[in-house]
């Protein structure tokens, strides 16, 4: 029993994660048009900043002089009397957890607004491909430049729910993860159905009227990059705390062809189609891990056959149901290409 | 300042960018799509030429023209079943782009899953493996020039010579050069269309197949060895201006040099970075190519850019 329950919980903590990604880049590219391939790099970038700051700026609180210490040689040590500190001062813990998730956010902005910079007022084609080279630019650094989350050996974060243990540890650290989630899910939810939201689809859908009508277009679409990258750079700093670890190696672009098949499979361009397909996915993806224990031994690793047909369901709803499985609604479609061409 | 070594290493490197540069902007041209899974075509022409070599000790350089016919074949294919039933059912660009990286993933993985099972059959590694065993090399006065400098050098120029004499000289070409500049125009002139893209799709694919087999001469190949050069391959191509198959072949060799030359400087003394930073070279100059001359290298405008009247 209790195992099915750790399984809802476990589950609930991704989900949280991945429905926060899938927003983010619902907002860019299935209301705004934006093709964000770079994905991985704004959840790095709030994932690093938990790695780089939680262990460095704690351990002196937790009587370790780092000055005396290699941190990056030592920061699994480090980490874990970080964690046995926080168990002992909770309210501590949550405000630390709460502000760094905030951080995660503000470097994920900050990212967006940086690598939007040479490219958001060219072709889109520019602009994916821009995204594609920021992020694996960010991983090369982060791979070799150690100050950062120590390279290869990667970066130990403290566990600020240590103050509980066991179940109730788990549950409420996925509580906390499905709250910020869900606050996301509903903000992003208001924004799209308010005039803002309105905007997005018109320069969307009809670049040249929007500007003509006054509308500073290249304005518009750098903030809400900037907005989806600080959604993601917050699932960066929650998936930081929850896997305990931070290893550059853990940001590659595959994780950004993930959250495209959500949004794509759940119907880009409709809220209820990011948290759909991110449902989907991640019900697929954990199922799988289940039942890899159980299968005899393959010749070799089943995840590249799950990507293999990852890519296949993709092209095929691309080309048989582009609208996705809960499409945007064709009356708002409509509303909104009269509105912009008037 | 460069040894002979460094500077063979450059030569080669650059080849090898200059073939995958000229294949992509092929394909751009045609639907103004990146096609994301180039560089695993480029890898896949490595995996054919290792396989038989292990299972038929066919020499690398032999099976270059397998290696072509494979890769221009895969392209085609690719081409016909996503790219071309996408753009007919209206997709845009976003949309093709997002097959194109869909496709990436599917070679990428597949060659994974071809890297994990063969081992089991030949008993040999087939991860992390280079040719270099098998070039030949040839004795300069102090220099050697390694097999894989003097082939690569040979083919990327009968390659470049011979595109442009069929691009400039034949009939064929100069319908390609048309429907290029303007598909619609050139259809209602009779020229076939359809026929100019698979060409463009298979060249581009067979290039990027055959070219990749140099790279396993000079460093260690795997199935992820696709996607690092695809992103150089970009920086190329867009130094080029993406429209410019001409212009593709000097940002291959911008692009090539600056990465081999550009490490082994900021690798030594006093700077002393660490050669682990060497894909970041293409990267940021990439980065800075959009900033300062996004149209691409060809464009600049140099009277302008040294002070003199802008002619209209």
């Amino acid at each position: 029993m209790i195992d099915i329950l750790r399984i809802i919980v476990d589950f609930t903590a991704f989900y949280s994660i991945y429905l926060m990604l899938s927003v983010s880049l619902n907002l860019e590219y299935g209301y705004t048009g934006i093709p964000n391939f770079g994905k991985v790099m704004f959840f790095a970038g709030g994932a690093f900043t938990v790695g780089a700051i939680a262990g460095r700026m704690l351990a002196p609180l937790a009587g370790i002089d780092l000055s005396k210490l290699d941190y990056c040689m030592n920061n699994v040590y480090v980490g874990s009397l970080v964690s046995r500190y926080l168990a002992q001062h909770a309210g501590l813990a949550l405000a630390v957890f709460i502000a760094l998730v905030i951080a995660g956010s503000l470097v994920g902005a900050f990212l967006g607004w940086l690598a939007s910079y040479p490219s958001i007022r060219l072709r889109e084609d520019y602009l994916g491909m821009t995204l594609v080279v920021s992020g694996e630019l960010l991983r090369i650094v982060s791979l070799n430049y150690d100050p950062l989350v120590c390279g290869t050996f990667g970066a130990k974060t403290p566990n600020p729910f240590s103050f509980l243990s066991g179940f109730a540890m788990d549950f409420t650290r996925s509580a906390f993860m499905f709250t910020i989630a869900m606050l996301t899910w509903l903000i992003v939810g208001r924004l799209v159905k308010s005039p803002f939201g309105r905007l997005l689809k018109a320069i969307r859908e009809e670049e040249e009227a929007a500007e003509a009508l006054g509308k500073d277009v290249v304005k518009v679409r750098m903030k809400v990059l900037m907005l989806g990258s600080a959604i993601a750079g917050a699932a960066g700093a929650l998936y930081a705390f929850y896997i305990g670890i931070v290893h550059p190696s853990d940001y590659a672009p595959l994780r950004t062809f993930i959250v495209w098949v959500m949004v794509i499979i759940g119907g880009a361009g409709n809220n209820l189609g990011a948290a759909v397909g991110a449902l989907i996915y991640l019900f697929v993806d954990r199922t799988l891990a289940i039942a890899k224990t159980y299968m005899p031994v393959l010749p070799f690793d089943l995840n590249y056959l799950t990507y293999v047909f990852l890519g296949i369901i993709l092209i095929l709803v691309l080309i048989f149901k582009p609208e996705g499985l809960i499409p945007e609604s064709l009356e708002v479609r409509e509303e909104i290409r009269e509105e912009a061409s008037q | 300042m460069f040894s002979i070594e460094v500077i063979i290493d450059a030569i080669t490197f650059s080849n090898l960018i200059i073939a995958l540069a000229i294949g992509l902007t092929l394909t751009y041209m045609t639907l103004k799509v990146p096609n994301f899974a180039h560089g695993d075509t480029a890898v896949i022409g490595i995996y054919t030429a290792y396989t038989l070599t292990i299972m038929l000790g066919i020499h690398p350089y032999a099976s270059m023209p397998i290696a072509f016919l494979l890769g221009g074949a895969l392209s085609i294919i690719t081409y016909i079943l996503v790219y071309r039933v996408i753009g007919q059912k209206g997709g845009s660009i976003t949309t093709l782009m997002i097959a194109s990286i869909a496709v990436e993933v599917i070679i990428r993985s597949s060659l994974h899953i071809y890297a994990d099972i063969m081992p089991k059959i030949t008993s040999t590694f087939f991860r992390g493996f280079t040719f270099s065993k098998y070039d030949f090399s040839i004795p300069i006065g102090e220099a050697t020039l390694p097999g894989v400098l003097i082939v690569s050098t040979l083919t990327i120029t009968g390659i470049v010579v011979s595109l442009y004499l069929f691009l400039t000289r034949t009939k064929f070409g100069t319908a390609m050069r048309a429907t290029i500049e303007n598909p619609s125009l050139a259809s209602t002139l009779g020229v076939d269309v359809e026929k100019v893209y698979l060409v463009s799709w298979f060249l581009a694919g067979g290039l990027a197949a055959l070219s990749g087999i140099f790279l396993a001469f000079q460093i260690p190949s795997d199935p992820e060895s696709g996607w690092g050069l695809l992103l150089r391959v970009f920086a190329a191509s867009v130094l080029g201006g993406l429209d410019n198959i001409f212009g593709a072949v000097l940002g291959g060799a911008v692009i090539g040099f600056s990465e081999i030359l550009g490490i082994y400087l900021l690798s030594k003394p006093p700077i002393g970075l660490s050669p682990a930073y060497r894909p970041a070279i293409p990267y940021l100059m990439f980065i800075l190519v959009l900033l300062f001359a996004p149209k691409g290298i060809t464009s600049i405008n140099l009277k302008k850019l040294l002070g003199g009247e802008e002619k209209k």
